[in-house]
């Protein structure tokens, strides 16, 4: 996967459903179009909303890239 | 073709078929199908599935051992009750290894906090509703009885009022960040995640040889109960079937993938444990709580705030547990010493118990046909709406 210069980082690493995804509800509303937000988790949960929550609200999920002991996904604001 | 190469296809097709189980996230409807199926086997083998019963009894056990209760309660390893429950976490545990995502999970103190009080709701609200989102409400329409429509209700009131304090918690309390988890494997001469298969499947083999034992001590009936959870438990880690969003998603994202597949999973225990009361196989009472309507109704409130905040219902903080994640399994431990109080409390009033209201066995006032009927078009409404409103966001509530 290619590197994603992020704008901004949210870091939800030890929370768990529906944390991560109401985070990043919250903080995309405060970012602008086209901006990149990464996301850091531990939730295998996360995995599986993320890319639902993004197409559902329209914005682009670029993938995801693991860690040491957790992932960091990147989605692209509407 | 030589043999090398015939070898090597096959491995290349197991190695396929693997990551098609294991690695690739299941459809959520499927898991409903297959969870439906596997509980209509569960009570033809012997009992419902259930969750509460289980904690339940691992509680009395903790009160018994610090001198509160003089009555010994049920072995936890002969117990239908805990066996199920104790399938029911070792499937989730050996289903994360394989598909490499257990790992031990810490979660941030306040986080673990609301772990413990969401525990301690649905110890509540599940002593009141006669079961958790299991035995109180899917086991429970599926049994043909009228409460578990009461506790959809308050499930569903319960889930909106908690998903309204999350939003409250989001914009007012920082709970910070717990790090990666424990077993990161950063420096560490073995890669525990490449391990993960293989203990998983060693899980899986002690589940099936703990079945053979069983079976050889003429405990098959338990056995093969315990191996029932364990399916569960693999369906269910593996597709992610969680009751919490069944009840909160329509709230919170409009997404009602998750209401459709436990809609359509609780049609399909209807109809199987329908067969099996009404040819007379299975005692009709079975699965009908003492919780019409107000058990059902103000004990769903309770449970279903109590969920939201925990992050897992009744099944779903066991198989998370089961997972690794630390805040679920704080959520089990409070349920399970709560439950054991609360449902002791509530044994010990007859004012209390009569409060929580009747045992209504929807047969007996509407016949068979009727009560399949009428519980088939609730569900089929709840598919319906929930539909409606991804498309509408008619109920959504916005942060």
């Amino acid at each position: 996967m290619t590197d994603y210069k992020a704008n901004e980082t949210l870091d939800c690493r030890g929370l768990s459903c529906p944390m991560p995804i109401l985070k990043t509800k919250k903080t995309i509303g405060t970012m602008k179009s086209g901006q990149i937000l990464e996301i850091l988790g531990t939730d295998p949960g996360t995995k599986n909303d993320l890319p639902a929550f993004a197409k559902r609200g329209g914005h682009e999920y670029l993938g995801e890239k693991q860690d040491e002991g957790f992932s960091r996904f990147y989605i692209k604001v509407k | 073709m030589s043999q090398d190469k015939e070898e090597s296809a096959l491995m290349d097709m197991l190695r396929r078929g693997y990551g098609a189980v294991f690695y690739e996230n299941w459809p959520i409807w499927l898991g409903g199908v297959l969870l439906g199926i596997m509980s209509v086997i569960t009570f033809a083998w012997a009992r419902p599935w259930g969750v509460v019963g289980g904690l339940r009894n691992w509680g009395d056990w903790f009160f018994k051992g610090i001198g509160l209760y003089s009555q010994t309660p049920a072995s936890p390893l002969l117990s239908t009750n805990s066996l199920i429950v104790l399938g029911l976490l070792w499937g989730s545990f050996a289903s994360a290894l394989l598909s490499k995502q257990f790992a031990i999970r810490m979660a941030p103190p306040f986080e673990l906090l609301k772990g413990a009080v969401g525990g301690i709701l649905m110890g509540i609200g599940a002593a009141m509703a006669g079961g958790c989102n299991v035995g109180g409400f899917y086991s429970a329409i599926g049994a043909l009885s009228l409460s578990g429509i009461a506790m959809m209700i308050g499930l569903i009131m319960g889930a909106y009022l908690g998903l309204r304090y999350v939003y409250w918690e989001l914009e007012h309390i920082t709970t910070g960040s717990a790090g990666g988890s424990i077993d990161s494997g950063a420096g560490k001469g073995l890669n525990f995640l490449a391990a993960e298969p293989y203990i998983g499947v060693l899980a899986v083999l002690a589940a099936i040889v703990f079945t053979w034992i069983y079976a050889d001590m003429a405990l098959t009936r338990e056995g093969v109960l315990a191996l029932c959870g364990v399916a569960i438990g693999i369906i269910i880690q593996r597709t992610r079937l969680c009751f919490v969003r069944a009840f909160r998603d329509p709230f919170m994202t409009g997404e009602a993938e998750v209401p459709r597949a436990v809609a359509i999973s609780i049609i399909i225990v209807i109809l199987g444990s329908a067969a099996l009361k009404w040819t007379g196989l299975r005692d009709e009472m079975v699965y009908v709580p003492q919780a019409f309507w107000l058990g059902g109704l103000v004990g769903g409130i309770i449970f279903g705030f109590g969920m939201v905040i925990a992050g897992g219902c009744g099944s779903g903080s066991v198989w998370r547990a089961g997972e690794g994640q630390i805040k679920l399994m704080l959520a089990v431990a409070f349920f399970s010493l709560t439950v054991s109080l609360a449902e002791r409390a509530i044994d010990a009033s007859q004012a209390l118990t009569a409060l929580m209201g009747h045992r209504v066995f929807l047969p007996h006032y509407i016949g068979y046909r009727w009560s399949i009927i009428a519980l088939i078009v609730v569900l089929l409404i709840y598919y319906l709406i929930t539909t409606w409103n991804e498309k509408t966001e008619k109920f959504m509530v916005e942060m």
